[in-house]
């Protein structure tokens, strides 16, 4: 029993130390296949949550993503929701977008974006738009997002 | 002082220099092949820095092997790595972004680099929402999130909690600060103050379920000063950067002057709590052979983390916040503490043990910290020599 033991105890130690290259020289390929093994994705919180809907204006693009109110278990009363304008070197200097993301028909707010001054102004249509959070300039283009209250 | 002549022997493991030169061979060559990637740099400045990196990784292992002794050439390449990490990834921010602080955009467009310190916060939001809270780039990129998963869940393997001393950029800060002063200024630290750490893991893991957002990584990581941070643009962030710039000094900087203890990494980090119960599952251990122990407790004054307690030594083995970082088996007198296999008697082949462990987590932090060591060679060379590091 001591000696298998003993023999366990050294051949976990050489696995041990086998794992350390391995780990590194694969780490792109072992990367990729814990990605698509667990399906991870990063959380809407931070990536904004999918595109739902893309309206082309012709030289630039108008980017909707879905409302995020998702918690751990369930919804959260609180979401936002993160409209992008792209690209970037296409935009006009003002533009006036009309909501519409739960696609009842109605909009729900309208936001202008001045491009040139870099500030954006929200008007709320309906009870759970509650207001902006940021408006940010990325390299593409510019996002905001818009606060959002959960009611059913 | 006659009794320490008395009781005090050389290292079992100290070996000849051709031995020495025999046995470190194999590192040397898997470190050529590793850190050159197979091809040698056409450049000047790369072909230098992998050549320093490479000779002063290699002489530090032939020394531990030729010296018998582990923790002060660890600690030499742990704590150069640390300095060197900061140098590169500052330098780095400074090339992407012109400063040390995390723009709305890299945060809105998930290009904030990940770091190991995240992961006890991630686990349960993805266990229920298979997403992770952070906003970094899952695959590809500059610290991936699944990149540095798969790095810790091999250094969880390879070496436990060994990771904090062997592997962890941010350790080596904690170490140099702790290694200043010759004697500690406080003394005596109590011991209740060990369970801070698995407070601090349990809040944070609880607050970042709970909101879904990295609590310590806001809140409370020291090592912000050192690397990136939000800019101040609301009270909030006012408030968060007192706070970490606060924590720096004091559990980086003063407390392990004052303590000669590694405070941070032993009495807050949340990651370093958790990595302790991978020290369970891990074929290395630090032992205490009870018939050789004459109880001095210079391994319980010397325990950089806290680690050795009167309990630990009845029992034969430190608790569970071990780092393997060497530092009790080098101090005992009488070699009675050495690097041991699970499921091995304490006794016997002590040496072969301590190679194999030793070969294992040197590795782990040569590939994984060379490629920092270079860029950050390379960035203080061209400080040197155009006055610019970018």
């Amino acid at each position: 029993m001591n000696s298998l033991k003993k023999i366990s105890g050294y051949a976990w130690a050489i696995v041990c130390f086998s794992i350390v290259p391995v780990m590194f020289i694969g780490n792109h390929y072992f990367s990729a296949r814990l990605v698509s093994a667990t399906g991870v994705t990063v959380s809407p919180w931070y990536s904004g949550g999918e595109v739902i809907r893309t309206v082309n204006h012709g030289t630039y693009k108008t980017i909707i993503h879905r409302p995020v109110f998702d918690g751990l278990i369930g919804k959260r009363e609180d979401g936002f929701i993160q409209v992008e304008w792209m690209p970037v070197t296409a935009l006009p200097r003002v533009i006036e977008d009309k909501i519409d993301f739960n696609g009842d028909g109605k909009e729900d707010f309208t936001f202008r974006l001045d491009t040139a001054a870099g500030t954006g102004t929200l008007t709320a249509h309906s009870s759970s738009v509650i207001g902006m959070i940021r408006l940010v300039k990325v390299k593409d283009g510019w996002v905001t997002r818009i606060q959002l209250q959960n009611i059913p | 002082m006659k009794e320490k002549h008395e009781t005090e022997k050389a290292p079992p493991s100290q070996q000849s220099l051709v031995k020495s030169f025999l046995i470190a061979l194999p590192m040397m060559a898997l470190t050529l092949i590793i850190m050159s990637g197979g091809r040698i740099p056409s450049e000047p400045l790369n072909l230098l820095t992998l050549a320093v990196t490479y000779l002063f990784f290699n002489i530090m292992f032939f020394l531990m092997i030729h010296a018998g002794k582990t923790d002060r050439y660890r600690a030499t390449v742990f704590i150069t790595y640390s300095f060197l990490f900061v140098v590169s990834f500052i330098t780095h921010m400074f090339e992407a972004r012109g400063s040390m602080s995390l723009s709305q955009e890299k945060i809105i467009l998930c290009e904030v680099p990940f770091c190991h310190l995240v992961i006890p916060m991630t686990l349960i939001p993805a266990a229920f929402t298979k997403t992770i809270i952070f906003p970094g780039s899952i695959i590809g990129g500059y610290a991936s999130i699944a990149s540095m998963f798969v790095i810790w869940i091999g250094a969880s393997l390879s070496m436990g909690r060994g990771w904090c001393s062997w592997g962890c950029f941010f350790g080596g800060l904690d170490d140099a600060f702790s290694r200043i002063r010759k004697k500690p200024f406080i003394k005596n630290i109590d011991r209740r103050w060990t369970y801070m750490p698995w407070a601090i893991l349990l809040a944070v893991v609880l607050t970042a379920a709970a909101f879904l957002s990295p609590t310590y990584c806001s809140w409370l990581c020291p090592f912000k000063a050192v690397t990136e941070f939000e800019a101040v643009t609301s009270f909030k962030i006012l408030v968060q950067t007192i706070i970490f710039i606060s924590l720096f000094i004091a559990l980086v900087i003063v407390l392990p002057i004052l303590t000669k203890r590694r405070i941070q990494c032993a009495l807050f980090c949340p990651f370093g709590a958790m990595q302790g119960m991978t020290n369970k599952i891990n074929a290395f251990e630090i032992r205490i052979d009870s018939d050789k122990c004459k109880n001095c407790k210079l391994c319980v004054r010397e325990c950089p983390t806290l680690s050795m307690t009167e309990e630990s030594l009845k029992e034969g083995r430190p608790l569970m916040s071990c780092m393997k970082c060497g530092t009790c088996v080098d101090a005992c007198p009488r070699n009675a503490i050495t690097f041991n296999i699970r499921g091995t008697p304490v006794s016997g082949s002590g040496n072969l043990k301590r190679l194999l462990f030793l070969y294992t987590a040197f590795l782990f932090l040569a590939i994984f910290s060379s490629h920092m060591i270079q860029d950050g060679l390379s960035r203080i060379i061209k400080l040197i020599t155009t006055g610019s590091m970018i």
